[in-house]
C-alpha cells in the first residue's frame, strides 16, 4: 500500500499528538494514583474527601487556607502541624486545632511538599456525589446489601400438603367413577351400599399379600424418615435468622479483605469467637457512612448503637448518648453440657476459619458452620461424613486429624512426645491404626474433653 | 499406744444401733426416702389409675417431641465499647480485700463476663497469706441475694424513695439535732474515719461537735484490750504469730476457726504442723469440742469457770505468781503438766492464748506470755490489730438510753445490728422505733434497720471501693469487681454527703473512690494504680515501746453446777451471713449438723440424764431447756463426744429474722414441698434460736459463758446431720495416724505398713505378696504417658475448717438441697470432710481387737474425750474404678490422664455406680434442683439474681443423673490449653483445684504425677503416703498422708 506524503505528515502529527496526550494523561493519572495511594495510607483514617470527620474534609482545604491568607502554610501544616502551631505563624492552624477540640493531628515529616500537593490535588479532583442522584437511588435495593428475611417456615411443606390433598381427591373421585361404572355394568346395587372404608377393606383383603407388603414398606419408610428427622432436631443447617443489621460478610471479608480476626478478635483467646463490639465497627465506619448508597440505612443503625452523631461536632466527640448495644440472633447454640473452645482449635490446632465456616468472603449472611458436603469441598479439609455440629462430626474429625508432636515447635507437645517415647508399645499401638498420631490418641475422644 | 486407735464417726456407729447398721449396709437411706421422692403432696389424694398414667405418658411424649422441634432464639449482645480487660469466655481476676467486721483477708476475685463468681485467698500479698474461711469464700453468693435492699427505704412507705429526698430530710435533722450518734461496727477504714471526722466538724456548736461515735461489735474481744491496757498502757490487740511458736497452749480459744483473725492464724499454724523435728506442739483446754481442740496434740476438758485455774497453774509452774487458785486435778492436770513441760523446753518460742472475754483471765494469759518471753517473738504489740474495737460499755449506755426514750436526736447506724446481738435486743428495737431520726446504711432491712426512718443501703463488699487498716502497719484497699447491681450507695459517700463535703452522682459517683485515693496518698501510696494492683501495702506504724507491768485481778468466771458456753460455728459465726444457703448447708466440721443450732452435751452424761444419744432421718433428738439468769430456752440436745462434763454449748448466730425481717432468701425454714414455713404471725420462721439475749454483761463485758440449769423437756426434733451418712464400714485402712516419735524413727512399716495379700506360689505354698501384684483388670495406659493428675491430702495439716467444701460448691455449681433433704442423706456436696473420732484400743494398725463381733469394749469411756481426725474425701479417681465397670451406658469412663470422667448427658440414673463405689462419693440428682419448687427458697440457681453466681464452665446438672468430684476438670483442661497456646509444658503448681486453692494449711496438693519434678509426685512418694482402702485394689489417684500427732 502506498501512502502520500501529506498523509504521512498528517499521520505523524496525529501520532505525535496522540503520544503527547497519552503521556500527559499517563503522567496525570500516575500523579493522581500516587495522591490516592498516599491519601489512603496516610490520611483516610481521619479525613474524608467531602465530609468533616475526625479531621476536616480535604477537598477545598487548600482553598480554605488560601482564603485565610495562609495558602503557603498548608504544606507545613500537613507535614508538622505541632511545629506550625508552636511557631505561632499561622492563625488558621490555631483555629483548626481549636475547632477540633484540641485533638492533635499526626505528624507527617516524611511527606515531601510535592507529595502533600499530590494528596490535595487528588482530593480536589474527586467529584462530589450528586445528592439528588443519590436520593433517587436511595430507596432501591442494593444487590450487595443482604436483606436477610426469615425463611418462610414450611413453604415447601405447604406444597406437599396441597399435592397430597389433590392426590386424595383424585383417588376418591376415580374410586367414585369406578363404582358408578361397576353399578352401571353389573347392575348390582350392593356396591352403592358399601362405604368407602368397607370397600377398601374388601379390596385390601382380596390383595392381602400386596397390602401387607406395601404396609411393611410404608411402616419402615415412615420409621426411617422419623428417625432421620429426629437426628436433625436442633441441628438446623439452614438457620439464618434475621439480624438487627444486614451485615454482608462478602463485602467486609471479601471485597475489603478484612481479616476475620480483626472483628472476631477473641477467637484466639477465648472459647467464644466473639462478635465485634460497636466500637470496632466504628473504627472504619466513622469514615464510611455510605451516604447516598442504598445500604446507608444499615450503617445508620451502627451509628445509633454507638451513639455517633456528627452534629455534635468534633469537640463533643460526635457522641450524643451512651449508645445501645446491637442485639444479634445467635446462629449456633451448643447445649449447655458441651464445651467448645475456639482458641483451642484456631491457635493450637491451627484450624483456619474457613475449614468449618466455609469461604466467608463469598457469603453475604451470618457465619455459620456449613453442611458437611460443602465443608468437604473446602481445600485442605479432611473429608468427613457425619453431619456438622453433631457429636459424630467432632469425633470423626478428632479421629482423623493428625497432631504433630516432638517437632520442637510446641513445648507442650514436645514434653508429651518425650513421655510417650518412654512407652514404645503404646506409641506403636497409637500409630498402628492409621500410621499417625491423631487428636483422639491425645485425649480428643475422652468424654471430659468436652463434657463437664 | 500411738497406733492403736479405733475410729468411729458417731455414737450410732460406736453403739452399732440398728438404724446405723441399716444405713451402713445400704447405699441409700431406706424406703421412706423413696416414697418421699415419688409422692407429691397432691399425688397422694389423686385417683389417677394406670390407664390414666399411660395416657399422660403418651401425651407427654408427644408434647415433648413437638416442643423439642422448635429451638428458642438465643440472643448475643456484644458491648458497645468493650472494656480492654474483659474478654467473653475468659476469667478476669481482681486483687481485693475482704472485711465484714469479723473476718479480714486479702483476696482474689474471679469474674466471668464481669460477674464475680469465685473468691480465693491472695497468697502473694497481705498478711493473711492466702488464708480464708468458709464465710469469705461464700460471701460472693451474698452479692446475688435478691432480698438485699435495692433503693432507699423510708419508714412507713412501701416504695423506694429518691436518695436526694432522704438526704435532704437527714441533713435537716442533723442541723436541728442537739446530739448525733454514729453507731457502727468496728471501722478500720481510714477514709471512713475521715468522713466521720468531717461529719463531726460539720455539725458542731461553739466548736464542740454534736457528733458522738460508738463502735459496737456483735462479738466482743474487749477483755484482751482491757488487759493490755493494764499491762502495757494501751488498749490494743497484738499480732500473734503462731508460725513462730513451737508450743501453743490455748485455753478456750478457737483460734483456727472463730477467734480473732483465725484465717491468718490457720495459715501460720499450718507452717509448723509438718511432721519433723520442728513440728509444733499444741495443747487445748476447752469445754466444747472446737475445731482447734480437734487438732490439738493434748486436749483437756474444762468448765469455763476452770480456765482461770488452768492459767494460774501454768503461770505458777513456770515461775510466776498468781492470785487465783491454781488447784487442778485429774485429766486437766495431766495435760497441763505436759503443756508446762513443753512450754519450758521452748521458751521464746511459745504462745498462750485464752478465749474467755474475761479481763482477769486475759491478765493471767499476759503474765504467762511475759514469763515465756513471748512478747517480741510470738506476740507483736507494735503491729496491733485494729479490728474488734467494740466499746461495750459505751454501747450498752447508748442502748439503755434509747430503751428509756432518751436516745439521741439523730442516730446514724453504719451497719451494726444490736437488736439481734445485744442482750436486751427486743427492748432496743422498740426504743429505736421511737427515735425521731434513725438512719441506717444496712444492706438488708434487718432486725436493727427495719425500724429505721431511712435506710440508704450500702454496696455489697464486692461492689464498691473500700480501704482498710487492719493492723497498725498495714493498709489495704478493696476495689469493685462489678458495677452496682441495685440502687445502693457507699456508706462512705453517704457520710460525706451528709457532712456536706460531697455530692451524689448516681452509679457514676466517684466520691468514695476519690476519698480513698486521697487517704492512700496521705498514707504514702501516691501510685494508686499499683496499690490497687497489689491490694495492699505496708505503712509505718507509730513507733511505741511497751513494757510489761504486772497487774493482778481475781475477778474470774463464776462457777456453777452446770455451765453453758455460747460459741460460734465455723459457717454461721455471728449470724451476719445466715442468709447464705451455702453456709447453712455446710456441715459443722465437728458435729456435722446443718441448718440448725442445738445444745451440745457429752453423750455419756446424756445417757445418764435419759436423753437419746442416737438419731437418724426418722428419729429426732430430745429437747432440753436451759435456764440462764432466769431466762429459758429450749433446743434439741446433740451428743457431742469430747464435751466437758456438766457443760453445754449453744451456737450463736441463729434465729435471725425471727420477727419477719427480710434478711435474705436463705435464712428461713422451708416446708417439705417448698415455700417458707410461716409462724402464727404470718412471718417466716427463723432457723434455730437466737442465744445472744443470754449473753450477759459481766464487768461491762459480754461473757460468752454462764451458769445454767438444764432440764429435759418433752418433744423430739429431727436434725439434719451428715454424721452417719456415707459411713465407710469397719475398714481401718481409711485413716492412719501415728505419733511424732514413731514417725521420726523412720520405719515406714511401723506407722504406714504396706498392704499384703496371700497367694499361692508355684510350690503350692501360701506367701504374702504386695498389693500391686494382684489385678483384675488391665491397667489403663496412664503411667509415664501424657499426664496423670493426682492429689495428696495431708491428714496432719488438715484442720477440718470446711473452706474446701464451700470452694468446691462455688466452683462446681453444687446445688443446695435444704434441711429436709440433708436429713434424708441426699446432700450433694462433692467433697465431704469425714470426721473420725478415735480412741485407744489394744490392737495393731489395720487390725481390730476383735475382728468378728466388731464391738467396742470400752465404748462409753471412748466417747468422753476422743481424738479427732479430719479427712476430706472426694472421688478418688481410681484407675480401676468399680463404678466404671457397672455403668450400663458408659456414662462414667476413664481418661488417659487418670481421671474418672462423669458424662451427665449420657447418664440414665441407674445408680449402679454409686452402689459400687467403695468411698461413697457419688451423688444422685433426686430432683431437678434448679427448678423444682421444693428448692426455690434454698437453691441459688432458682433465683434470677442468684443464678449469676454459677460457673459458666460447669454444667448445671438435671434430675436423674449422677455427679461427683471431677478433679475440677474444667481447670485441668484450661490449664492444658494455656500451656498449649503458649507452647510450653504445664508448669507444676499451675493447676489448682478449688479445694487445694482454698486450703489455708496447704494440706491438699494437686499436680501431674507423671511429671517427675512435681510436688504431688514427691508428696505421694513420701513415707507417710497411703491410699484409702488400698486393699480393695482400685488404685486411686488420691493419696492420703498419715496423721502425725506430736
Amino acid at each position: 500500500m502506498k501512502i502520500s506524503n501529506i498523509q504521512q505528515v498528517t499521520m505523524a502529527k496525529t501520532l505525535q499528538l496522540f503520544a503527547f496526550l497519552c503521556v500527559t494523561f499517563f503522567v496525570q493519572h500516575t500523579l493522581f494514583a500516587q495522591g490516592e495511594a498516599l491519601f489512603k495510607s496516610k490520611c483516610s483514617s481521619c479525613h474524608q474527601i467531602h465530609k468533616n470527620g475526625t479531621g476536616p474534609m480535604l477537598s477545598g482545604a487548600r482553598q480554605r487556607w488560601a482564603d485565610a491568607g495562609e495558602g503557603d502554610l498548608i504544606i507545613k501544616w500537613v507535614q508538622n502541624n505541632a511545629a506550625l502551631r508552636a511557631s505561632g505563624a499561622s492563625k488558621r492552624a490555631a483555629a483548626v486545632f481549636k475547632e477540633y477540640g484540641g485533638s492533635q493531628m499526626s505528624i507527617f515529616t516524611d511527606l515531601t511538599d510535592d507529595q502533600v500537593n499530590q494528596i490535595l490535588d487528588y482530593a480536589d479532583a474527586q467529584p462530589k456525589d450528586d445528592p439528588a442522584k443519590a436520593g433517587a437511588n436511595g430507596g432501591a435495593q442494593d444487590p450487595n446489601a443482604t436483606q436477610v428475611t426469615e425463611e418462610e417456615e414450611g413453604g415447601l411443606g405447604f406444597i406437599w400438603i396441597v399435592l397430597a390433598v389433590l392426590f386424595v381427591v383424585i383417588i376418591l373421585s376415580v374410586g367414585g367413577v369406578r363404582r358408578q361404572l361397576k353399578v352401571a355394568t353389573t347392575g348390582d346395587e350392593k356396591y352403592n351400599e358399601l362405604t368407602y372404608w368397607e370397600e377398601f377393606k374388601t379390596t385390601a383383603w382380596k390383595y392381602r399379600g400386596l397390602t401387607g407388603l406395601v404396609g411393611l414398606v410404608l411402616t419402615i419408610a415412615v420409621l426411617v424418615v422419623v428417625f432421620k428427622s429426629l437426628y436433625s432436631i436442633n441441628v438446623m443447617e439452614n438457620y439464618q435468622p434475621s439480624q438487627p443489621v444486614a451485615f454482608p460478610h462478602s463485602r467486609h471479608a471479601g471485597e475489603n479483605g478484612i481479616d476475620c480476626k480483626y472483628c472476631h478478635n477473641s477467637v484466639t483467646k477465648s472459647k467464644h469467637a466473639g462478635l465485634p463490639s460497636v466500637n470496632v465497627c466504628m473504627n472504619c465506619h466513622k469514615q464510611i457512612s455510605g451516604d447516598g448508597k442504598p445500604f446507608a440505612g444499615e450503617i445508620k443503625k451502627i451509628y445509633a448503637a454507638a451513639g455517633w452523631d456528627t452534629k455534635f461536632g468534633p469537640a463533643g466527640g460526635y457522641r450524643n448518648t451512651k449508645g445501645k448495644p446491637l442485639v444479634w440472633n445467635k446462629v449456633h447454640v451448643l447445649p449447655d453440657h458441651v464445651y467448645f473452645n475456639h482458641s483451642q482449635h484456631v491457635v493450637v490446632g491451627g484450624v483456619d476459619c474457613k475449614q468449618c465456616h466455609g469461604d466467608m468472603t463469598q457469603m453475604k449472611e451470618t457465619a455459620k458452620v456449613l453442611p458437611i458436603e460443602e465443608l468437604n469441598k473446602v481445600e485442605g479439609n479432611i473429608k468427613l461424613t457425619k453431619a456438622t455440629l453433631t457429636m459424630g462430626w467432632c469425633i470423626e474429625c478428632h479421629g482423623a486429624k493428625e497432631v504433630t508432636i516432638g517437632d520442637g515447635k510446641n513445648g507442650y507437645y514436645d514434653e508429651i512426645h518425650s513421655r510417650l517415647k518412654k512407652n514404645k508399645t503404646l506409641y506403636k499401638q497409637y500409630l498402628a491404626n492409621d500410621g499417625k498420631l491423631t487428636a483422639n490418641e491425645l485425649g480428643g475422644w475422652e468424654c471430659a474433653k468436652c463434657h463437664y | 499406744m500411738e497406733v492403736t486407735k479405733k475410729y468411729w464417726k458417731g455414737i450410732e456407729e460406736l453403739n452399732q444401733t440398728p438404724e446405723f447398721k441399716q444405713l451402713r449396709d445400704s447405699e441409700f437411706p431406706n424406703q421412706h426416702a423413696v416414697e418421699q421422692f415419688l409422692v407429691d403432696d397432691q399425688l397422694a389424694e389423686s385417683s389417677s389409675g394406670r390407664r390414666d398414667f399411660l395416657k399422660f405418658l403418651g401425651f407427654s411424649v408427644a408434647a415433648a417431641t413437638l416442643a423439642a422441634c422448635e429451638a428458642p432464639v438465643t440472643k448475643v449482645v456484644p458491648y458497645v465499647n468493650k472494656p480492654e480487660d474483659v474478654t467473653p469466655g475468659v476469667a478476669t481476676w481482681y486483687a481485693s480485700t475482704y472485711y465484714d467486721g469479723l473476718s479480714y483477708a486479702s483476696i482474689l476475685v474471679k469474674t466471668r463476663e464481669a460477674r464475680p463468681i469465685f473468691i480465693k485467698g491472695n497468697k502473694d500479698f497481705g498478711f493473711t497469706k492466702g488464708g480464708t474461711n468458709p464465710q469469705i469464700i461464700a460471701s460472693v453468693l451474698g452479692l446475688y441475694d435478691s432480698e438485699r435492699l435495692n433503693g432507699v427505704r423510708a419508714k412507713g412507705i412501701d416504695e423506694n424513695i429518691s436518695v436526694d429526698k432522704a438526704d435532704k430530710a437527714i441533713v435537716t435533722a442533723l442541723k436541728a439535732a442537739k446530739d448525733i450518734v454514729v453507731l457502727s461496727p468496728t471501722i478500720i477504714s481510714p477514709s471512713m474515719n475521715t468522713a466521720i471526722a468531717a461529719l463531726e466538724a460539720a455539725y458542731a456548736i461553739n466548736g464542740t461537735s454534736k457528733v458522738k461515735r460508738v463502735q459496737y461489735d456483735g462479738i466482743s474481744y474487749g477483755a484482751i484490750r482491757k488487759a493490755n491496757e493494764q499491762n502495757f498502757g494501751a488498749a490494743i490487740i497484738p499480732s500473734y504469730d503462731f508460725s513462730k511458736a513451737k508450743t501453743i497452749v490455748s485455753v478456750g480459744a478457737d483460734f483456727l476457726s472463730t477467734w480473732l483473725l483465725s484465717n491468718e492464724y490457720a495459715v501460720q499454724y499450718g507452717v509448723n504442723r509438718v511432721p519433723g523435728k520442728g513440728m509444733s506442739k499444741h495443747f487445748q483446754f476447752e469445754s466444747i469440742m472446737s475445731i482447734t481442740g480437734s487438732n490439738a496434740d493434748g486436749r483437756a476438758q474444762i468448765k469455763p469457770s476452770e480456765s482461770a485455774n488452768v492459767l494460774a497453774y501454768i503461770l505458777k509452774s513456770i515461775g510466776g505468781s498468781t492470785f487465783v487458785s491454781s488447784a487442778l486435778s485429774g485429766e486437766s492436770k495431766k495435760v497441763a503438766d505436759a503443756a508446762i513441760a513443753a512450754l519450758k523446753s521452748s521458751r521464746n518460742e511459745s504462745l498462750v492464748v485464752c478465749g474467755a472475754n474475761n479481763e482477769a483471765e486475759q491478765l493471767l494469759t499476759n503474765a504467762i506470755n511475759n514469763q515465756l518471753k513471748a512478747y517480741g517473738t510470738t506476740i507483736d504489740l507494735s503491729n496491733d490489730v485494729k479490728l474488734y474495737q467494740s466499746n461495750d460499755k459505751e454501747a450498752s449506755q447508748l442502748f439503755d438510753a434509747i430503751i428509756s426514750g432518751k436516745g439521741p436526736d439523730v442516730l446514724i447506724n453504719l451497719g451494726a445490728n444490736p437488736v439481734y446481738t445485744a442482750a436486751n435486743g427486743e427492748k432496743l428495737r422498740k426504743g429505736l422505733e421511737g427515735l425521731t431520726m434513725y438512719v441506717s446504711t444496712a444492706r438488708y432491712a434487718d432486725e436493727s434497720s427495719s425500724v429505721a426512718s431511712y435506710i440508704i443501703p450500702d454496696h455489697h463488699l464486692l461492689e464498691g471501693w473500700n480501704d482498710f487498716m487492719p493492723k497498725a502497719a498495714h493498709y489495704a484497699v478493696a476495689q469493685p469487681t462489678i458495677r452496682t447491681l441495685g440502687d445502693t450507695y457507699a456508706a462512705l459517700e453517704s457520710m460525706l454527703v451528709w457532712a456536706g463535703s460531697a455530692a451524689r452522682n448516681g452509679k457514676d459517683s466517684t466520691v468514695a473512690y476519690d476519698a480513698i485515693k486521697a487517704s492512700a496518698s496521705i498514707l504514702g501510696f501516691p501510685d494508686f494504680a499499683m496499690l490497687t494492683h497489689n491490694s495492699c501495702g505496708a505503712v509505718n506504724a507509730p513507733a511505741s515501746a511497751y513494757t510489761y507491768k504486772a497487774v493482778s485481778s481475781s475477778a474470774t468466771t463464776k462457777s456453777g453446777d452446770w455451765e453453758v458456753v455460747f460459741y460460734q460455728k465455723t459457717a454461721i459465726r455471728d449470724g451476719a451471713m445466715s442468709s447464705n444457703p451455702w453456709l447453712q448447708e455446710l456441715p459443722d466440721p465437728i458435729s456435722k449438723v446443718t441448718w440448725d443450732n442445738y445444745i451440745t452435751m457429752n453423750p455419756v452424761q446424756m445417757e445418764k440424764m435419759g436423753f437419746v444419744t442416737t438419731y437418724d432421718q426418722e428419729h429426732g433428738l430430745n429437747m432440753a431447756s436451759v435456764t440462764v439468769n432466769g431466762q429459758k430456752l429450749t433446743l434439741p440436745v446433740y451428743p457431742q463426744p469430747g464435751q466437758a462434763f456438766n457443760t453445754v454449748g449453744i451456737a450463736l448466730g441463729y434465729g435471725r429474722g425471727a420477727n419477719g425481717e427480710a434478711i435474705g432468701r436463705g435464712a428461713y425454714q422451708t416446708k417439705e414441698y417448698g415455700g417458707y414455713d410461716l409462724n402464727e404471725q404470718g412471718n417466716r420462721k427463723a432457723i434455730g434460736l437466737n442465744v445472744f439475749p443470754f449473753v450477759s454483761q459481766v464487768n461491762a463485758l459480754p461473757a460468752y459463758s454462764a451458769t445454767a440449769a438444764i432440764a429435759k423437756v418433752d418433744g423430739e426434733y429431727l436434725i439434719a446431720a451428715t454424721q452417719i451418712h456415707h459411713t465407710v464400714m469397719g475398714r481401718d485402712s481409711i485413716v492412719r495416724e501415728t505419733t511424732l516419735s514413731t514417725f521420726l524413727k523412720g520405719d515406714k512399716e511401723s506407722f504406714n505398713p504396706a498392704h499384703k495379700l496371700q497367694r499361692l506360689n508355684e510350690h503350692g505354698h501360701h506367701e504374702e505378696a504386695p498389693l500391686e501384684e494382684f489385678d483384675l483388670w488391665n491397667a489403663h495406659p496412664i503411667e509415664k504417658v501424657g499426664h496423670r493428675w493426682g492429689m495428696t491430702i495431708d491428714l496432719t495439716s488438715c484442720i477440718g475448717c470446711g473452706s474446701c467444701l464451700v470452694a468446691c460448691q462455688a466452683e462446681n455449681n453444687v446445688p443446695v438441697v435444704g434441711k429436709d433433704e440433708v436429713r434424708r442423706g441426699r446432700e450433694m456436696h462433692w467433697l465431704r470432710i469425714d470426721r473420725y473420732y478415735a480412741s485407744a484400743e489394744e490392737s495393731s494398725v489395720g487390725k481390730k481387737a476383735n475382728k468378728d463381733d466388731f464391738s467396742y469394749s470400752e465404748a462409753e469411756i471412748a466417747a468422753v474425750n476422743p481424738a479427732v481426725v479430719h479427712m476430706p474425701l472426694m472421688c478418688q479417681h481410681c484407675n480401676h474404678a468399680p463404678c466404671e465397670t457397672v455403668c450400663p451406658v458408659a456414662a462414667t469412663t476413664h481418661s488417659n490422664e487418670g481421671l474418672n470422667q462423669m458424662t451427665y448427658n449420657r447418664c440414665i440414673g441407674t445408680r449402679y455406680c454409686a452402689n459400687n463405689c467403695p468411698y461413697k462419693v457419688r451423688r444422685f440428682n433426686w430432683f431437678n434442683y434448679p427448678s423444682y419448687k421444693k428448692f426455690t427458697e434454698v437453691n441459688p440457681a432458682q433465683d434470677d439474681l442468684g443464678r449469676m453466681v454459677l460457673n459458666p464452665d460447669v454444667t448445671v446438672r438435671t434430675r436423674g443423673v449422677m455427679e461427683k468430684c471431677s478433679f475440677c476438670v474444667q481447670r485441668i483442661q484450661s490449664t492444658k490449653l494455656t500451656a498449649k497456646k503458649e507452647a510450653r509444658p504445664v508448669i507444676d503448681g499451675e493447676l489448682a483445684t478449688a479445694c487445694s486453692e482454698a486450703c489455708p494449711t496447704n494440706a491438699i496438693v494437686v499436680g501431674d504425677w507423671n511429671d517427675d519434678r512435681s510436688a504431688v509426685k514427691a508428696s505421694s512418694s513420701d513415707h507417710r503416703a497411703y491410699q484409702a482402702l488400698e486393699e480393695v485394689g482400685v488404685k486411686p489417684n488420691v493419696w492420703y498422708k498419715v496423721k502425725v500427732r506430736n
